[in-house]
This record gives C-alpha cells, structure tokens and sequence, in this order.
C-alpha cells in the first residue's frame, strides 16, 4: 500500500556546514525533484530546502525501500567527514504529522517565525511544476497549509517579535507611528547597533553614522545605505534624530543629561527614543525621566524577548493539539479513501463471477423466455448482494475504527484484490470536486506509474 | 416606551462599555467587531429615544440641560465611530463609551431638571447651545486621546509591553488626534461663548456666574494648550494633560447648569 516517507536533516541534527551541503537553490528545485524521482521509484516527492532544513517527501508503494531511495540520494552530497546520522527518517502517519508542525512552524530554531510556511509553499509549488506532485502529498501539504494558518489564528504562537533588532523597531513604530522619513541615528559600530540600525532603515527611516573613526563610520554607513557624519557633529545629529541607536565601546555616560539639556531646546518636545545597546551604557540613567524622551537599554529588550518567546513556548502545546485533530481528519480520509474502491473492487469482482455462471450455463438450459432470463440474471445479482451485504456493512462500519485499515487489508487479500485499477498519472490535486475524488480513488487503488 | 427606551439604551451602552474595556486589557483577534456591534446598537437605541423626545420634526431636542447632556452623549457616539473608521483606533471605545454613558445617564437624572422658560429663548441661545455641544464632542475625543497617550506613555516607560500597549495606537497618533480635536473644538467653543454672552446680555440676566466662570477657565485652558503647542511645540504627556482638564472644566460647566436646573443655587 502506498505511504508516506520522510528523510531529511534540520538544525536540530546537524550542523551548518553540513546542512549547507545539501541545501538546494531555490530556482534547482524542480529539476533536483526530476532528477530524484528520475533515479527512484517513487510515485511522489517533494522537496523542502531552507537554511534550517533540508527534507525529501516521497510516497510510494514500498516505502522501506522508497526511504532507502530517498536516503541514499541525500547521503551522497553529505560531506565526507559527516555521518550518515545527521540524517533522519520517517514512516506513514508521523510523515504527515512532521510536514503539519513544519509547516506551522513548531519544528522551527526560532518557534513561531513566519517565513518556513512561505518556503514551504514554495517547496510545494516546485514539486507541481516538476510534475512529482500526486494526490496524496497533494492533499497532505494542502492541508498542512490549512493547518498552519489555524495554528496563527487560534493560538499566539506568531505573537510578539522575539529578536532584540525587531523589537526596537515595534517600539520605534508605536512612538512614531509611520516611521518613514524618520531619521535614526546610530552613535558607535557595535554589532548589535549595526543590525538594529539595519532593521530600522528597512522600516524606511533615514540613517546616519556616526564613530569615533571615520572610516569605519563610512564602511557602516555605505552597507547599511547610510550616511556617515562627523563624530564632532554630536549635538547638531541629537537634535534632528527621532531613534538613537547607541552602541560605542565608550567607559563613560555619551549621552548625558547635560548634552540631552542643551539639544532639547532646538529639539522643541520632538519625542526621542534612544536605544542603548552599549555594555557599558552610553546612556545616563536620567536621561530617561526626560519629557518625551525613552530610553530603552539592551536588558530590557532581552527582557521582552524573553518573555515572548515564553508565551511562544506556552501557546506551543495549544499548536500541538491543533496538530493532532488534524492529523485525526487526515488519517480518517486517507482511510475512507481506501474503503471506497476496496467497496467497488469487491463488487465488481463478485458481479463478475456471477455473470460469467450466467452466460455459462444459459446456453445449455432450453425453451426459456426472455423473461426467464431475466428473472435469472436477477437472481444471480440478488445473491450478490445477500453475499455482499454483511462484509460490506462492516467493512463500511471499520472506516472510523482503528482496526479498519486492517479489515481493508484482510478483504483485499481474501478476494484478491490487488492494485489493479487503470493506472493514470496525475501531477495536479486542481480540479472539481467531483474530478477530485475520482482522482483521489484512482490514487488509491492504482499505482501513479513510474515518474518520468 | 420612553422609560423602557432610555433603560435599553443605557443598558447597551454600559455592554459595549464592558466590551471595549475587555478588549483593551485582553482582546484577542477574535472578538473585534462585538464592542463596535453593540456600541451601534447603542446608539440606534439612542437615536430612537431622541426622536421621542424632538418636541416636533425638524427641531433639535436642545430645550433643557437633561436634553443638551442626551444629545452630546449621541454626538461623542457619532464622531467617535466616524473617527474610528477613518483612523485606526477603535480601541479608544474602553475611554469615549464611558463617557457617552455617564453623559446619557446623567442626562436622565434631570426628569426633574426646570425647562429653560420660553421667555429667554432665541435663535441666540440654540445657536449657544449648538456649538458649544460640537465644542463638546471634539474635546472629548481629545479628552478619549489624551487618557490614551498618558495610559500608553506610562505602559511604555513600565515596560509592559504586552496586552494594552499592543493594542492602543502610537503615540504619535494619539497626540495628533488630540492637537486636531482641539483645533476643532476650540473655534466652537470660543463662538459658544460670544453667542452666549451676547444672548445674556440681551436677556437682561447677570446668572449663570458659576458656570461663565467655569466656561471662561475652560477656554483659557484650551487656548494656552493651542498656544504651546502650536508656538512651542509643547506635544505628548503635558498637552495631554492640559486637554484632559480643558474638558473637565466644560463638563464642569455642564454640571453647573444641571446643578441650578435642578433647583440648586449655582
């Protein structure tokens, strides 16, 4: 029976350099799925690569000897130094579970960060146009898509930013509401105070430079699509700033509230929010009581950044509930989807053998009517259905159970029922819903053929 | 009818109170449309007791202080639905619905307030009445704004980052609001009180000291707030807080009129 497998590394297994070995450019996918599916036997795949992450989905109908497949053809751009271990693998309905919290970003380094759903799509969109997209991983990442967004909607996994840089910036946008056109001004060359700075220009404010040394100032300012001034500039900078961004490696007070005094005054009650990313501080402690000036240090954006990524961690469990009822309708159509052509194989089958009896024997019997024919063929279908009706009624009744897959199984192999329906391929889950669930049967029963 | 009216109105007015304020300390995404529903709701109430109360069509129910208080609590309700749709700051219903509230709640206090006699009145007085019930609606917006910006400057300066401070506006919009609404509210005001003094002067009548008083330190409060802003650039806590008591003088003013209406010596 066709299953899901997984193979794959992420950053809770391997390093960087080795997860940078596999990682697959973005604009490579289709043709890396070509050329996997190409060399395999497997009916679908699908591959997710991002610098946390790199994984092969696949279905197929041996999926012991698919997730061989799909892990040799991984394992042999690992580099030579690193283990087989970093990889791992999954089977069946953990598969489906695994593709649900990546998707809702559970499995993420950073829980709860938006852009894995996005890769994802992008990962699905792939496989579409290699053609290695079928039904079932169709159906699966569709609804891991669905999933996800549930996650965002009912819990507060997404809530709250959780790096110190972005935090600033939500602090800055709920001072100044727009912050297009607003100048930063970033005093010092400190890393921290760099990326702050870069976050902030993103948002679309002006950013100037300013360090004891020139020239690192300009270096600064031309990465950061700056502009670097003279360290002399100081109070004249203070007074046109809106953020401050302090970060030098100073042992004194920079800003203090003499300097913030005598800027005040042109600064007419302009509100100022000063961050202080220096360790030890830039910034006098009193320059925060100041009218219309905050002043933020780097403990308290920590802090703030600690707390989110507490309620992340909380809203975490609520995901994984939401993970798992899905997970529970999944399974269930999956289960359903195999009933029905078990269900049309079976009748079939028996129709079959009843018609051919038909055919045999009325040659042989003489002087029948039309209507005697037809009063036979009648009986030949009603015992059909007598025969049919019990083991139909269970098999119908173990669709919810847990044992149904098993009672599906045992039918196929009694009346040997085997993968027999016409084999088509399909590459797309697009369609009516009427086309789908034929599709969707078809899928089932039929083997996808050998991809291209 | 009337009774029953004026009970439901109230009634919804202190559920969308309940609502706003439950959305401002722990709203979720879900449950952001019900406060703005039943604040709607409100007011159709309120409308409807309005129009049972218009003495005929076409005349505006602005004949007695328990009439002005009802019709001010509608107007702020109206303006702040207008502002809310054209700013983003819904959330400001947890400060403008308790106000509408308390305005209508007082407003059915005064059963027993006297009419103002037929004798003073004039086109004069409802025009004084007119603009200083406007005057009103604007600077309770800026009053709403200028809780707001204390409310949110104070959260950010604590730290607490979470919950309200999510949820209210910036500062930056909170201030402006407040600097627009006064700008609004102030010619109001200022006209309200010329009209006001022209039609007391008409009328032959040295009253109402209490509440000129009370008007004249309103205005004074409002026109210095403009002044530093507009000259000094004054913004954020302290223009907050200015506007905050320019408004409680005018309801002050109001008080002062339903005190004497009701048989009081103000």
């Amino acid at each position: 029976m066709r299953d899901f497998v997984v193979v794959g590394l992420s950053h809770r297994t391997a390093p960087v350099e080795v997860r940078e070995h596999l990682a697959v450019a973005p604009d490579r996918l289709e043709e890396e799925l070509r050329a996997i599916a190409a060399n395999g036997r497997l009916d679908e795949a699908l591959l997710i690569s991002t610098c946390n992450r790199v994984e092969l989905y696949a279905t197929s109908a041996n999926p012991i000897e698919a997730s061989r497949i799909a892990k040799e053809s991984l394992a042999k751009r690992l580099p030579a130094a690193a283990d087989d271990d970093v990889l791992y693998q999954e089977r069946g309905v953990d598969v489906v579970r695994h593709v649900f919290r990546v998707a809702s970003s559970l499995d993420s380094l950073v829980v709860g960060e938006p852009q894995i759903l996005g890769q994802v799509k992008e990962a699905f969109d792939a496989a579409k146009g290699a053609g290695t997209m079928g039904t079932l991983l169709g159906r699966c990442f569709t609804q891991a898509f669905a999933t996800a967004k549930r996650v965002r909607r009912e819990t507060g996994i997404a809530e709250g930013t959780v790096s110190v840089s972005s935090i600033a910036c939500e602090l800055a946008k709920k001072i100044f509401g727009n912050l297009e056109g607003r100048r930063t001004l970033l005093v010092g060359a400190g890393e921290m105070g760099e990326s702050a700075a870069r976050s902030l220009r993103q948002t679309g404010t002006n950013l100037h430079v300013l360090n004891r040394s020139e020239e690192r100032a300009r270096n600064l300012a031309e990465s950061c699509g700056g502009r670097a001034v003279p360290y002399e500039q100081l109070a004249t900078e203070l007074a046109d700033a809106d953020v401050v961004i302090a970060s030098t490696a100073s042992p004194k007070f920079i800003l203090t509230p003499e300097l913030m005094k005598s800027v005040g005054r042109s600064r007419r009650h302009r509100p100022l929010f000063i961050i202080d990313i220096a360790v030890p501080r830039d910034v006098d402690p009193r320059v925060g009581s100041m009218d219309n000036v905050f002043v933020y240090d780097v403990d308290d954006l920590q802090q703030v950044a600690e707390e989110n990524l507490a309620v992340r961690a909380r809203e975490a469990a609520l995901a994984e509930q939401i993970i798992e009822e899905e997970l529970d309708a999944f399974v269930s159509w999956r289960r359903s989807l195999e009933l029905a052509p078990t269900i049309v194989a079976l009748r079939k089958r028996f129709g079959q053998v009843a018609d051919e009896e038909l055919h045999r024997t009325l040659p042989r019997l003489e002087g029948l009517s039309p209507s005697d024919h037809a009063v036979l063929e009648a009986m030949g279908r009603s015992m059909v259905n007598k025969l049919l009706h019990q083991p139909l009624t269970q098999l119908k009744a173990g669709a919810g159970e847990p044992d149904g897959a098993l009672l599906i199984e045992a039918v196929r192999r009694l009346f040997a029922i085997s993968e027999e329906a016409p084999s088509k391929k399909e590459t797309s889950t697009e369609g009516g819903t009427e086309a789908k669930v034929t599709r969707l049967a078809t899928a089932a029963t039929g083997r996808t053929g050998e991809s291209k | 009818m009337k009774a029953g009216l004026f009970i439901a109105t109230a009634v919804l007015y202190a559920i969308a109170c309940i609502l706003y304020l439950f959305l401002l300390t722990r709203g979720s995404d879900k449950a952001q449309r019900m406060p703005g529903t039943v604040f709607v709701a409100a007011l159709g109430a309120h409308l409807a007791f309005l129009l049972l109360e218009t003495p005929s069509p076409g005349e505006l129910p602005l004949s007695d202080i328990s009439q002005i208080l009802s019709v001010s609590s509608f107007g702020i309700g109206i303006a702040f639905l207008l502002a809310s749709y054209r700013f983003d700051v819904t959330i400001l219903g947890a400060f403008v619905v308790p106000l509408s509230l308390m305005l209508f709640l007082a407003s059915g206090l005064g059963s027993s307030y006297a009419p103002v006699s037929p004798r003073v009145q004039s086109a004069v007085l409802t025009l004084h009445i007119g603009a200083n019930v406007a005057g009103l609606v604007a600077f309770a917006l800026a009053f709403a704004a200028g809780v707001a910006y204390i409310l949110q400057e104070r959260l950010l300066r604590r730290r607490q980052l979470s919950g309200a401070f999510q949820r209210l506006p910036s500062l930056d919009v909170l201030d402006t609001m407040g600097l627009r609404a006064v700008l609004v509210g102030f010619p109001l005001l200022t006209f309200g009180m010329i009209t006001g003094t022209f039609w007391l002067l008409r009328s032959d009548g040295s009253e109402f000291y209490v509440s000129q008083a009370l008007g004249l330190v309103a205005w004074a409060i409002f026109a210095s707030v403009i002044v530093l802003r507009v000259a000094a650039g004054w913004r954020g806590r302290k223009a907050a807080l200015g506007t905050m008591m320019g408004f409680l003088f005018t309801l002050l003013v109001l008080a002062g009129y339903a005190v004497r209406a009701a048989g009081g010596s103000a």
